[in-house]
């Protein structure tokens, strides 16, 4: 099962390093990574994405907690929560095709950021399961030069901040 | 469980440094300009530091300066110094700080220098993560401008020891240098125990700045769980579904591991063993944690357990884990071991060890002493009894029907023989250290162990070469004690330089070199599993003479036992010698390791060999590939 785990992560030396480490020593993989700093300029919000059984990542939740620079842990799959992706894509497009390739960005709720033919810069932000599709889209209607996305982030649907998931 | 934090504590207060615990009481050199080596030697003091173990170095050297200057100013003053040891080798300082905090509960300190003298030391500070050993390591680094430069004797210790320890500093801002040290020791101490680093660059040694005194570095996520540790309690429900299981249980039987020694938990383990008459086995880690002399201690249980710990594991149907985590060699087979269990309950510091290999139908994280303390008063308060006098009788017939034996007719001298002559004089009360291997399962079947602390071997790691240093760090820690290192001829190999260590320092450490001539236990598994191809593990053409090496080193007491009928008489000398003393005995080179439960086998597969009966007719099967360890 995909998990996504919302780490926040005192922003100190090493600690991303201790944190993927951790999914490297222990033999678990990462699909994803983003990590950014908070309003808080001595924490960072790392979002991971991650698969496997509940009982590995139940490991995986308590030993992230185990390390010292880890301040809160939380399995967001676990409840309702909010997954945002952002891509952004570089495509050369064949002049003719550019009206009706800015048509689908726009219908997919995406954006063209540069118009160039040679170089036609889109942007979506959507669930993964969208920006996988719009990606396969535009394969489809035009060569993609470059895939640059940034990784699951995601929220959980309440009131409350992160906390230590027990 | 989880509680939602206020808004304003969104981030668990970040921002605020902790005070240490009695912040109303100045420290006498607060204020104070020192550079930041004498900083660190100041906070080593202030932790009650007695003794540090390193070796030195370019980019340690202002630290070690402080240290002479810390120790003259001590002496002129009359106080007790802080010695530094120096050994052969900074693997060797790391199994001393090891063996000073095994033995004594308190922080080891190792101070080495960058590169090789940091890198030295990964070996022991895995070997106390996996242990679960509490040592702060303080590393010199190259100056911070030069890091990330290849310059001379750089290692990058951060990222290596991140993947080893149980955390890493390396201080950029000296400003933080106090509180980093500081807090060092608060992280190896508390919670499940483990090895801290903290990586220092030669500048920040050479920085001068004001002493606090006082200060620990903020670690809201951690201190919250720790707190969380002390503040969870066995609720009277959860209390009440305990006695529930052991009142239903007719076989209970307590698997305590070194949980319990590293807990300082082993006197409410065993009031609580004996307020409701529960056997214990325990692990190899776990050993002391009872009396293995007491009526109720089923000594250790696993690959080389005793046939009697595992039977009863085998037999018992409520299994109560305390301290101790299914590691592969307790139950190599999970879903095999303890099969008739109807139960199993689970106490430990670390909630990431519930559940991680064998599922349990009741668990509690926590301090292990508080949490027994309070089981034993819930289950007296309540008037829980059960007559146990049938299960613990069928438990003492097992104890001597399969009890540990060997061939005891041999001319050649058998091990075990040594070792019962030795415990015969130490009687449970002596420290014993050992390296890896059979000379190990030995010494951890044959010796008694009246108390924690006394019993000192790399269980996870299973590092050779760490019987040596360690009985050197563990006299340190206990001046007036016997201290003996069992060893055999090729663990002390590895670290043999630390023998002349113990003459330097004119320590009276016993060592004994159980001489099979090769890697006995490596010989035993290709014996067993490679048709008798000793690949690499014989050593009989090697030409070392332990006697010629130990009096080389100063041992006045340096003496091979090769004849059986001399073993009475000479091992009383060796004991009673004052200072120093070697004894090297030849051992017959056949002798194996038995009970033995194969690699990812269950119990009642276990080998007994020849001199111990069996409860069933095992075939020796090689393991399959995967299980090859």
């Amino acid at each position: 099962m995909r998990h996504i785990i919302a780490i926040h992560l005192q922003n100190e030396a090493g600690a991303l390093t201790r944190v993927t480490g951790l999914f490297s020593t222990r033999g678990y993989n990462i699909e994803s990574l983003s990590v950014a700093a908070t309003d808080d300029p001595l924490v960072s919000r790392v979002t991971l994405v991650t698969k496997g059984a509940d009982g590995v990542i139940l490991q995986i939740v308590n030993q992230l907690n185990k390390l010292i620079d880890v301040v809160a842990v939380e399995d967001l799959t676990r409840g309702e929560h909010i997954e945002r992706e952002l891509v952004v894509l570089k495509l050369r497009i064949e002049p003719q095709l550019v009206d009706s390739v800015r048509g689908y960005v726009v219908r997919a709720g995406g954006r063209v950021l540069e118009p160039s033919p040679d170089g036609f810069v889109v942007e979506l932000t959507a669930s993964e399961a969208e920006v996988n599709q719009f990606v396969s889209d535009l394969g489809g209607r035009t060569d993609i030069v470059e895939v640059v996305r940034s990784g699951a982030l995601a929220v959980g649907r309440n009131a409350r901040a992160l906390h230590v998931v027990r | 469980m989880a509680k939602t934090p206020p808004k304003t504590d969104k981030y668990r207060d970040l921002t605020r440094s902790t005070q240490s615990s009695a912040p109303s009481i100045q420290h006498p050199l607060a204020g104070k300009k020192m550079t930041g080596a004498e900083m660190i030697v100041q906070v080593l003091a202030d932790e009650g530091v007695t003794t540090i173990f390193g070796y030195s170095g370019g980019a340690i050297l202002p630290t070690y300066d402080a240290v002479f200057c810390f120790n003259e100013d001590r002496a002129k003053k009359g106080e007790p110094q802080m010695p530094l040891i120096v050994p052969a080798n900074e693997q060797g300082a790391g199994f001393m700080a090891a063996g000073y905090a095994r033995a004594s509960g308190r922080v080891g300190v190792a101070v080495v220098t960058s590169g090789p003298g940091a890198t030295n030391t990964v070996t022991p500070i895995r070997d106390s993560m996996a242990d679960s050993i509490p040592m702060v390591v303080i590393c010199g680094q190259v100056p911070r401008s030069a890091i990330g430069s290849d310059a001379f004797q750089e290692a990058p210790v951060s990222s290596i020891m991140g993947s080893v320890a149980k955390h890493v500093f390396l201080v950029t801002d000296p400003e933080k240098l106090e509180a980093t040290v500081r807090t060092a020791f608060e992280i190896a101490r508390t919670g499940r125990p483990g090895p801290v680093v903290v990586d220092v660059p030669k500048d920040v040694q050479n920085w001068q700045g004001e002493f606090k005194g006082t200060g620990t570095l903020p670690m809201p996520g951690y201190r919250k769980r720790l707190e969380s540790l002390t503040t969870d309690i066995i609720d009277g429900t959860e209390a009440n579904h305990f006695f529930e299981m052991l009142g239903e249980s007719q076989r209970p039987l307590i698997y305590a591991g070194g949980g319990v020694v590293n807990g300082n938990a082993a006197e409410e383990l065993r009031e609580f063993a004996r307020a409701f008459d529960i056997p214990v086995v325990t692990t190899l880690m776990g050993i002391g944690a009872v009396d293995t002399t007491d009526k109720l201690s089923m000594r250790m249980l696993g690959m080389h357990g005793a046939a009697f710990a595992n039977y009863a594991v085998d037999d018992c149907d409520f299994l109560i884990a305390i301290g101790a985590r299914f590691d592969d060699r307790v139950a190599g087979t999970p879903a095999r071991f303890a099969p008739n269990a109807k139960a199993i309950a689970h106490f430990d510091i670390d909630r990431a060890e519930i559940n991680k290999v064998k599922r349990v139908q009741w668990s509690h994280v926590g301090e292990l002493p508080e949490a027994l303390r309070m089981l034993t008063a819930h289950g007296k308060r309540m008037g829980f009894q059960r007559d146990r006098s049938k299960w613990l009788e069928y438990l003492d017939e097992m104890r001597s029907k399969y009890a540990f034996n060997y061939d005891r007719a041999s001319e050649q001298i058998q091990p075990y023989y040594v070792l019962e002559e030795i415990n015969r004089v130490t009687k449970g009360e002596a420290i014993i250290a050992t390296g890896v291997g059979q000379h190990q399962m030995w010494s951890a079947q044959y010796f008694d162990f009246k108390k924690p602390r006394l019993w000192l071997t790399s269980g996870s790691m299973g590092t050779m070469g760490f019987g040596l240093p360690a009985a050197i760090g563990a006299q340190f820690a206990n001046p007036d004690k016997l201290v003996i290192d069992i060893d055999g001829d090729a663990s002390v190999r590895m670290n043999i330089g630390e023998m002349e260590t113990a003459t330097t320092y004119n320590l009276p450490i016993k060592l004994v070199v159980l001489n099979n001539n090769g890697d006995g236990m490596v010989k035993q598994w290709q014996k067993l599993f490679h048709k008798g191809r000793l690949s690499a593990s014989e050593k009989t053409l090697h030409t070392k003479d332990f006697i010629k090496a130990a009096q080389a080193d100063g041992y006045k007491y340096a003496v091979r036992l090769d004849k059986k009928a001399d073993v009475p008489r000479v091992i009383a000398e060796f004991l009673a010698f004052k200072g120093a003393a070697f004894l090297e005995v030849i051992i017959d080179p056949d002798a194996g390791v038995y009970p033995m439960v194969g690699p990812g086998q269950p119990y009642e597969a276990m080998i007994t060999g020849d001199w111990i009966p069996s409860r069933k007719k095992v075939d020796v099967k090689p393991p399959g590939a995967s299980e090859m360890f």
